[in-house]
C-alpha cells in the first residue's frame, strides 16, 4: 500500500517524490475526467471519419482497401491511441491536455510504460464495452440485459465510490489523475508596507492575540484591494474587529484603514514567524488555551505541516 | 544569507521570510521558463546546459519549499512553491526510456518471464477452452439439437448438422478466387475483432476471474459441436488442418488472454498476506504482459487466417505451418530472457 492520503476536497497531502519533500497535488474532478474522455472519443472518431471521407473523395483508395484501412484505424483509436498518447506526452491524451489534467504514478516515481498500458487496457471494459452495448441497446430488453446494463453503470461509477477517484484501471496500475498544477507567484504583501516611518506601532500584547490561521485569512483579504463601496465597508468592518480584538488604542483615520491592515499583517507575520522559529507555533487564536490546557505541549517539536491552517477545529471545551 | 553590516537596517525593515524569498526568486523564475519550454516541446527542446540547470533548479526549489514551510507564513508563497515543485517534478520525472527500448525489453525478457511465472493461470486458461470443447462435443454427439443452443446462426453460416458433406468440404477449401484486396479486409477484420474479444476476456478477469473463464469456456463450447459436425461427415482430418494453420496460434492467444484475466481474478480471490488492491497491482504486471502477448499472437493469427489459409489448401502444409508457428511461440516463451534480471 502506498500511503497516499486524500483530504475530502481531493487534495493529496503526502505525495512524496524521491527528494523526500511532500508536494501537494489536487485530484482531477470526475467531471473533467469524463469531459476529457468524451473529448478523446470525439477527436479520435471524428478524425478517423474525416480521414476516411477525405481519402474516399480524393479517390486514392476505394472499396476493399479503404474498408481494411478503416477497420485497422478504428482498432487503433480504441486502446493503442491512449497508450501511445500517454507514453509520449507523459500521462496526457489530447482530451486531458485540453482539460489540463494528467496521470501520475501514485508511488511518487515516474510513470512507467507498464502503468500506462495497464490502466488503458481496462478501459475496454470500463468505457468502450458499456458504450457499445448501450448504443447497440438491442439486448437490453431481457432481464439479463438489464442486469448487464446495471453492472456496467456500476463499473462506470467506481471512481465515485473511492476517495482517490480511481477507476479500476487506475487501481491496477497504481495511478492517479490530477489537475495540472498552475504556479502563479503573487507579490509579497509584507513588501508593500513601505512607509519610511512606521505609522502604526503594535506592541507585543497586540500581536499575542491571533495565530497563523487568522493571519492567512487576513492575507486573503489583502490580496483583493476593495473596488466598490461594499469592499470599503468590508475593510472597515475587518479593521474595527481587529482593533477591538487586539485592544489597539491609537486612532486609525478612515483613510488609512488599508495601510493599517497592511502594517498589521506585516508585523503580525514577523511576530508569528519569530515565535515559530523558537518552537512556539500558533495555529490560530486559541493557542493561549492550548498552552494552558496541557503545559508540556509547548515543548512539542514544530510540525512540518504547520504551514497549513487547520480549518476544522473542534470547538473550545468548557473547563 | 546577506548578513552584511549595512544590511542591518533593511533586516529590521523586511521580514526574514521576505528576504528568503528575494534571494531565491530569480532562480524560481528561471525554473518556470525552463519548465514551460520542456512542457511544450519535451526535454528534448532543452539544450544540454539547460537540462543540467533544470535539475539543479528543481532541487533548489524543493529545498526552498521545505525551508519555506518551516519559516514562512506567506500562504501565497507556499502555494506557489508547492505548485512550482509539482510542475517541475512532472517534467523531471518524465519517462526516460525510448519506446523502442521499452518494446525490445518487453519482448526479450518481460513477456517470456511473465509467462513462466503464470503456470496456474495458464492452466486455467487452457483448461477452460479444452473443457468447453469436450463438453460441447459430447453433448452434441448425444443430441445434435444442442448445436443450435450453442452456436448462433450467423456464426454457423450454413455449417449445421443437416449440411451435406460436400458443402462442408467446400467451406474448408474455399476455392472461389479471392483477390488479395478482399483477403486484406478479411485479415484486418479478424484481427480487430479477435483482439477486442481478447481484451474483453482479459479485462473481465478482474471480476474474480469467472467472466474470463466463462467466455473462454464458451469459445470452446462453440468449437466442440463444429468439430463434431465435420468429424461425423468424415472430414475430421481436413478440419484439423483447416483449424491448425491459424488456430494453434489463435486459440492459444485466447487461452493466454484468459490466463491474464485469471491472474487478475486470482489476485482478487486469493490475495494472501497482501491487501487485495496491492495484490491486484502486483499481478497486474504479469497479466498485462500476457495480454500483450495474446495481442501479438492474434495479429499473426489474423494474417495467417486472412491470407495463408485461403491460399494454401494441402492439409499437410496447413499442419506444418500451424504447428510450426506453435513451436516457434513455445520455444520463444520457454527459452528467451533466462539470463537477464527479472523485470
Amino acid at each position: 500500500m502506498t500511503g497516499i492520503q486524500v483530504a475530502p476536497g481531493g487534495r493529496i497531502d503526502n505525495f512524496i517524490p524521491p527528494e523526500g519533500v511532500p508536494i501537494t497535488f489536487n485530484l482531477a474532478s470526475r467531471g473533467s475526467r469524463l469531459g476529457a474522455q468524451i473529448l478523446d472519443i470525439l477527436i479520435t472518431y471524428g478524425s478517423v471519419t474525416l480521414f476516411i471521407i477525405l481519402v474516399y473523395w480524393s479517390g486514392l483508395m476505394g472499396g476493399a482497401p479503404l474498408t481494411a484501412l478503416f477497420l485497422l484505424l478504428t482498432f487503433f483509436i480504441r486502446i493503442p491511441y491512449y497508450i501511445v498518447a500517454e507514453l509520449v506526452w507523459n500521462g496526457r491524451t489530447l482530451g486531458k491536455r485540453i482539460n489540463t489534467i494528467r496521470v501520475i504514478s501514485a508511488n511518487g516515481r515516474r510513470l512507467t510504460p507498464h502503468q500506462v498500458v495497464a490502466r488503458n487496457l481496462m478501459k475496454e471494459v470500463e468505457v468502450f464495452m458499456p458504450i457499445t452495448t448501450l448504443f447497440a441497446a438491442q439486448d437490453l430488453n431481457t432481464w439479463a440485459g438489464l442486469v448487464i446494463a446495471v453492472w456496467m453503470v456500476l463499473v462506470l461509477l467506481v471512481p465515485f465510490f473511492n476517495r482517490k477517484r480511481q477507476r479500476l484501471g487506475d487501481m491496477i496500475a497504481d495511478t492517479l489523475v490530477v489537475d495540472m498544477p498552475k504556479a502563479v507567484l503573487m507579490r509579497d504583501l509584507s513588501d508593500s508596507a513601505k512607509s519610511t516611518e512606521r505609522q502604526f506601532v503594535f506592541n507585543p500584547e497586540h500581536l499575542e492575540v491571533y495565530g497563523q490561521y487568522e493571519l492567512q485569512v487576513l492575507e486573503a483579504i489583502l490580496r483583493e484591494p476593495p473596488k466598490s463601496q461594499d469592499g470599503y465597508d468590508r475593510v472597515r468592518k475587518v479593521t474595527k474587529t481587529i482593533i477591538r480584538k487586539i485592544g489597539y488604542t491609537d486612532p486609525v483615520p478612515q483613510i488609512d484603514e488599508w495601510k493599517f491592515l497592511l502594517e498589521f499583517y506585516k508585523q503580525q507575520r514577523g511576530f508569528l514567524e519569530n515565535r515559530h522559529l523558537f518552537g512556539d507555533s500558533r495555529q490560530d487564536k486559541f493557542h493561549a488555551d492550548e498552552g494552558k490546557r496541557s503545559q508540556p505541549e509547548a515543548a512539542k517539536p514544530a510540525k512540518s505541516d504547520a504551514a497549513r491552517p487547520r480549518r476544522s477545529r473542534p470547538p473550545r471545551r468548557s473547563e | 544569507m546577506s548578513a552584511s553590516p549595512q544590511g542591518r537596517e533593511t533586516d529590521f525593515e523586511t521580514l526574514r521570510s521576505a528576504r528568503f524569498r528575494k534571494e531565491r526568486e530569480a532562480g524560481w523564475r528561471r525554473l518556470e521558463t525552463l519548465i514551460a519550454t520542456a512542457e511544450k516541446s519535451g526535454v528534448r527542446g532543452l539544450s544540454y546546459q539547460e537540462t543540467l540547470e533544470l535539475s539543479g533548479l528543481y532541487r533548489q526549489a524543493v529545498n526552498s519549499l521545505s525551508a519555506a514551510r518551516a519559516i514562512s507564513m506567506d500562504k501565497a508563497l507556499l502555494t506557489y512553491l508547492d505548485r512550482l515543485c509539482a510542475r517541475a517534478y512532472l517534467v523531471v520525472y518524465a519517462p526516460q526510456e525510448s519506446i523502442g527500448d521499452a518494446v525490445w525489453r518487453l519482448f526479450a525478457q518481460g513477456i517470456p518471464q511473465a509467462v513462466r511465472r503464470s503456470g496456474v493461470a495458464l492452466l486455467i486458461g487452457f483448461l477452460a477452452m479444452a473443457l468447453g470443447a469436450l463438453i460441447g462435443y459430447t453433448l452434441f454427439q448425444r443430441d445434435p439439437a444442442w448445436f443450435f443452443t450453442f452456436v448462433p446462426a450467423e456464426l454457423a453460416d450454413g455449417r449445421t448438422p443437416e449440411a451435406t458433406p460436400a458443402y462442408l468440404r467446400q467451406t474448408l477449401y474455399d476455392t472461389s478466387n479471392r483477390s488479395g484486396e478482399v483477403l486484406g479486409v478479411f485479415a484486418s477484420y479478424l484481427f480487430s475483432h479477435n483482439t477486442q474479444v481478447a481484451i474483453l476476456i482479459f479485462a473481465l478477469g478482474v471480476f474474480a476471474a469467472l467472466p474470463s473463464f466463462i467466455l473462454t469456456f464458451y469459445n470452446g463450447l462453440l468449437l466442440g459441436p463444429f468439430a463434431a459436425i465435420f468429424i461425423n461427415a468424415g472430414l475430421g482430418w481436413d478440419l484439423f488442418g483447416w483449424l491448425s494453420i491459424h488456430g494453434v496460434t489463435e486459440l492459444a492467444a485466447i487461452c493466454i488472454a484468459c490466463a491474464g484475466g485469471a491472474r487478475l481474478g486470482l489476485a482478487v480471490l486469493l490475495p494472501g498476506r497482501k491487501s487485495r488492491r496491492a495484490s491486484l497491482r502486483d499481478s497486474g504486471r504479469d497479466a498485462v504482459k500476457l495480454l500483450i502477448l495474446a495481442g501479438v499472437m492474434l495479429i499473426v493469427a489474423g494474417l495467417v487466417e486472412g491470407f495463408l489459409r485461403q491460399l494454401i489448401h494441402p492439409t499437410e502444409w496447413r499442419l506444418i505451418i500451424g504447428w510450426g508457428l506453435g513451436l516457434i511461440w513455445l520455444s520463444w516463451l520457454t527459452l528467451a530472457g533466462r539470463g537477464g534480471k527479472a523485470s
